[in-house]
This record gives structure tokens, sequence and C-alpha cells, in this order.
């Protein structure tokens, strides 16, 4: 139980060293690279609702 | 000839030792080539694994010889985008999801690796699959296989060194070139291959809904999330610089033209044994070739094996790559597991948990089956667009960035599949969709 919880913690360390040391992304942000992200965040956005239109309507049948 | 013997002494001699430097100078870049080549050649053989087998099964047999100009056509499109993965790997010596994080943030990086594990471990499920149906054939147990898998994948990276791992992954890529003799066994009509495969045209019957999702699904097969991740960090473990990108472009180029040697000649074998008949799997395949053709049968079956196995040992590297670069643990095939033990430890676990997924009774699959194609879709644009980002960035690549050509073809390239692999996603979710 002792190395199950030690190695959780050392993953959440981890996870939480990797959220600071990445925190702010290096890449120059132009206008080309905000307009992908963003039609990248949509598209996936997109993605996830059909996902989970296909779940629901697979549920309830 | 006459030219040369009106020459001085002097000229011939000097003629000579041109001739002379530059059949060394050749032998020195075989030779370097010899020592860089590898990822290229190793992720693109791979890409031929146990769904991309059964693809291709499944195209020849529906549609004879008639697609294969659309196979040839898809070796360059694997090779403009794979040798992105060599110069971001050789410049910045950071792997594909190191490379994300840092460039765009921990959001898009968690997003990537979470996706890529799942992914990942999926499509890792279905290599299982593959190989227990190719040895069933021969009458050999699923556990047996699946443990005989554990303990095949588990030597080859536990000898601490990339280059023994290298050396092993390779012969399992000649394995995968078993298919050409196969394809001379059947005899097939030669005029008719080099008819289909050079004049593109649709098959009989025009363009249906069903040719469209075979045709999305060879370029699902062909491009895949986890050939991008592992490219970028089998070629920072083996440790190549800028000066070798030249050679990793050439290691990937033969991939590429391996890669679809390999789809064509199986295409081939399937088009002239199974002509007309609906394929679900390769072992299906396999076993209706059996009472025909004895040999081909088995080659198809131990052809379905090796992808399955080729595959499962890059797509469980590409994860443990990834997990190794983000979290900071050493994560090279050159370390002994004392040093490296969260990256074996990873590496073994995907393994074993996915082996064990197809020793279940009544798991479902065919879900897991369809579900990889679904994932899939989510992480391979968001990868594609970072690659393409990461290669535009001056700051990062320096004078490797692409130049205005390279981003026409491969904007395009890369839109083109986007469009399909979303396609190829929304039909596995809705298959009445496009009828």
């Amino acid at each position: 139980m002792n190395a199950f919880s030690a190695i959780f913690k050392s993953l959440a360390n981890g996870v939480r060293a990797t959220n600071k040391k990445y925190a702010r992304p290096q890449i120059e942000m132009t206008l080309f690279v905000r307009i992908c992200l963003l039609t990248l965040r949509l598209y996936l956005f997109s993605l996830v609702g059909l996902m989970i239109y296909k779940f629901v309507i697979t549920l309830r049948h | 000839m006459d030219q040369a013997s009106n020459l001085t002494p002097r000229a011939q001699m000097s003629l000579t030792a041109g001739l002379f430097y530059q059949f060394r100078k050749s032998i020195k870049a075989l030779k370097m080539f010899a020592v860089i080549a590898g990822p290229g050649i190793i992720v693109m053989v791979a890409d031929n694994d146990a769904g991309g087998i059964t693809t291709y099964t499944a195209t020849g047999a529906k549609y004879g010889n008639h697609l294969l100009w659309f196979l040839i056509l898809l070796g360059p499109v694997a090779y403009y985008v794979q040798e992105m993965t060599v110069r971001l790997g050789a410049v910045t010596k950071r792997g594909h999801a190191e490379a994300i994080f840092e460039a765009f943030g921990s959001f898009w990086g968690w997003f990537s690796l979470l996706d890529l594990v799942l992914t990942d471990w999926l499509t890792m499920i279905t290599e299982f699959i593959g190989m227990t149906a190719a040895m069933s054939i021969f009458g050999v147990p699923a556990w047996v296989t699946v443990l005989g898998c554990w303990l095949v994948m588990g030597s080859m990276i536990m000898s601490g060194s990339y280059w023994t791992w290298e050396k092993l992954a390779l012969v399992f890529c000649v394995g995968n070139l078993i298919y050409i003799p196969a394809a001379f066994l059947v005899q097939p009509s030669v005029g008719d291959i080099f008819r289909n495969a050079l004049i593109p045209h649709f098959p009989p019957g025009g363009f249906t809904n069903e040719l469209f999702f075979l045709l999305m699904a060879n370029i699902g097969t062909t491009i895949a999330p986890w050939m991008l991740f592992f490219q970028q960090s089998s070629v920072v473990d083996k440790g190549l610089q800028e000066k070798d990108i030249k050679f990793g472009k050439w290691d990937t180029a033969i991939g590429s033209f391996l890669t679809v040697i390999v789809a064509t000649f199986l295409i081939i074998v399937c088009a002239k044994l199974l002509p007309g008949q609906p394929i679900d799997s390769a072992a299906e395949a396999a076993i209706r070739i059996m009472p025909t053709n004895k040999y081909v049968g088995t080659i198809i079956a131990i052809g379905l094996f090796d992808a399955g196995l080729l595959g499962a040992i890059c797509i469980s590297l590409a994860s443990s790559w990834a997990f190794g670069e983000v979290f900071g643990w050493a994560h090279s095939l050159n370390h002994k597991i004392k040093e490296a033990p969260w990256f074996y430890a990873y590496y073994f676990f995907d393994l074993v948990l996915a082996g064990m997924v197809v020793l279940i009774p009544h798991a479902p699959l065919v879900l897991i089956t369809l579900f990889v194609q679904v994932i899939a879709t989510t992480l391979l644009p968001a990868a594609l667009v970072f690659l393409i980002l990461l290669l535009n960035d001056k700051k990062t690549m320096g004078k490797y960035r692409n130049t205005a050509w390279k981003n026409i073809a491969n904007v395009t390239i890369v839109l083109v599949i986007i469009v399909l692999s979303t396609m190829y996603g929304i039909t596995t979710l809705f298959p009445n969709l496009l009828q």
C-alpha cells in the first residue's frame, strides 16, 4: 500500500513539475499559429461532441 | 573510349585518380548510410502492421489490382510526413512529445501524450489480436502466442543497447518482405499489374461508398500518430545530428518504398486468389487461401504474425519514449534496466496489459479495433498540425525549417490526410452516414 502511494505521489510530483516546466509555450505566437491552435480546438470539440452523441444514442438503443 | 586513349598519361592518371576518389567517396557514403539507416526503415515497414495487412488483404480481395496506383501514391505521402520528424529530431534533439510540450505548453502537451498513450495501447491490442489469430491457424493457443511475444519483445530491449535493438527490429522488417515471394508463387498477370499501377482509375462499379471507406482505411493505415512520435524519438535515441539529416531522409525514402512494395505484393496475392470476396481480416484470408494454395496461405499467416510483432515492438516504444521525455526519466535503449527503471517499467506495463486484454474471454475485440480508428482521428490532425508549425519555427529549426515548396507539399498532404482521416473516423462512428 505504501509502495502504491509512493508511486502515485511521485507521479503527481512529476505532473506538477512538468506543468511548471512547460507553463509558457516557447513557439512564437504569430497570427497563423493562433489561428491553427484555435481551429484545432474547435475541431477537437466537434469530434468529442460527435463521440458523446454516438455514446448517448448507443446507450438509448 | 577514343577520347580516353587520346589523353596524355598524366591526364589519364588524374582521370583514374578522380574515378578512384569518387569510388572511395561512394563507399564511404554507403558505409555512413549503413550506420545511420534504421529508424526510417523500421517505422515505415512497421507501418504495415496487423491492421495494415488486414486493410491490404481486404483491398486486394474486393477490388483486385485496381487500387495499386493509389497505394503507390501513398508512398511519397508517407515519406513527406515522416521526413519532417527526422529534421525535427536531429535539430532539436527532442522527441515529438517533448517538442509539443515545449513549443505549445502543457495543455496541448498533455492532450497529445494522453491521446498517444490511449491510441498506442488500443493499437497494441489490435497487434496482439493479429498475432494470436495468425498463430491459431497453426494450432498455437492464444496464451502461448502472447507469452512468446512478451518474451521476445522483453528480451529485445533488455540488451541495453539501441544498436542491438535496431538490428533485431530490422530482422523482423526483412520478415515483412515475405509477401514478395508469395506474389511470384501465384503467377499474376504482369501486364495487368503495370496497367493498374500506372494508370489512375476507379474499379468497375465506379466510386461507391464502400470504395471510399476502403480508400480512407488505406490512408489511415499509412499515416498513424505513433509513427511521428516513434521516428522522432528513435532519431534522438540513435543520436543523429544535423549533418546526418541527408542520410536520414534516404533511410525514410527507402522505408516508404518498402512499405509500398509490401502492400502492393500482398494486394496482388489477394487479387489473384480471393477475387471479389469480402474479407474481414488477414487471418480469414489466410484460412480461405490454405485449401487452394497451402504455401501462400502459410506465408500470409506468417507475415501477419511478423507484422503484428513489429508493430507492437515499435508502438510500445513510442509511448515509453514519450513518457520518459515528458517526465524527465532516463529513456534511452542504451540504458540498462537499473539506469532507466520507469522507462522499462512503462514498456512492460503497456505490453503486458495489451496482451492480457486479448486473453480475456469474450473481450470486445471488434469494438476495440473500431475504437482505435476513431481515437486516432483525434490525435493525428493535432500531431500533424504541430509538426508543420514546429517545422516553420525559425527559432527552433533555423536553416532546416520548411522551405516554401516544402510547405506547399506538406500542408496540402496534411490537409488531405486530416480531411480523409476525419471522414474515416466519423464513418466508423456512423457507418450509415454514406449510404
